[in-house]
């Protein structure tokens, strides 16, 4: 019975994903340049919305510009955190440079660079693009899967707006 | 031996999921050009134009038509 219990319980852990109303998991990355690592907890005092993204994903390009203008909108106690996924982290500056260029500003994300995929793991990405709007206090508060459009950028600065008050 | 299947089959119904399946992350090689069924658009239109002078009927090569030609 006892070894039926232990067993029961590991399946049920391989089902364990993140949802709205938990801790946000901890990582640490590497800058997409490689000169800086970053952690989440780092970032205890802003409201973060964590972007998982590549540069080889149709609807990561077109919340990309959305997301900058959102992080120049709301810079003080507001960070992206960008996590690229791409194997070689070239086609992901690339890609955010091309993007750049077409709206004429630059993004002001922490790039972060995941070659391995940790963080969609960590995180149990359900698709591409994935976003997580994550509290002061580390607490996962929104889920979006697949790309914002701008209903959900409203949404998303109604949101923030709330959680800065806190 | 009973207890021991069941568990075995618990736990590898758990694991499919996870292993089988490709997860969207791990898309990056599948969005490549060279990964579509017709890489090249204007070879892909050339010939569906070829095969309907050919067949002398439209239709057919969609999932949303019979390919009667009577639409």
């Amino acid at each position: 019975m006892k070894t039926f219990v232990i067993a029961l319980l590991l399946q049920l852990s391989l089902f364990a994903d993140v949802s709205i109303g938990e801790k946000a998991p901890e990582f640490m990355l590497g800058s997409m340049d490689s000169q800086t690592a970053y952690s989440l907890n780092s970032l205890q005092d802003k409201v973060v919305l964590l972007n998982i993204w590549a540069s080889w994903c149709s609807g990561c390009k077109q919340e990309m510009p959305k997301l900058i203008k959102l992080q120049n909108d709301y810079h003080s106690k507001f960070q992206i955190v960008a996590v690229n996924i791409d194997k070689n982290p070239d086609n992901g500056l690339e890609f955010l440079q091309e993007v750049e260029n077409k709206i004429g500003y630059m993004s002001h994300f922490i790039n972060l660079h995941d070659p391995k995929k940790s963080v969609p793991k960590l995180y149990s990405c359900m698709g591409m693009p994935s976003s997580y709007l994550i509290d002061k206090h580390g607490i996962i508060r929104d889920i979006i899967i697949g790309s914002v459009d701008e209903n959900g950028i409203q949404e998303l600065k109604t949101e923030i707006e709330k959680m800065e008050k806190e | 031996m009973k207890y021991l299947l069941l568990i075995a089959l618990l736990f590898f119904s758990g694991c499919g999921n996870h292993l089988v399946r490709v997860q969207p992350y791990e898309k990056e090689y599948f969005a490549q050009d060279k990964m579509k069924l017709n890489p090249l658009d204007e070879r892909a239109e050339q010939e569906s134009h070829i095969f309907l002078i050919r067949e002398a009927s439209a239709g057919g090569d969609s999932a949303f038509q019979g390919g009667c030609g009577c639409r």
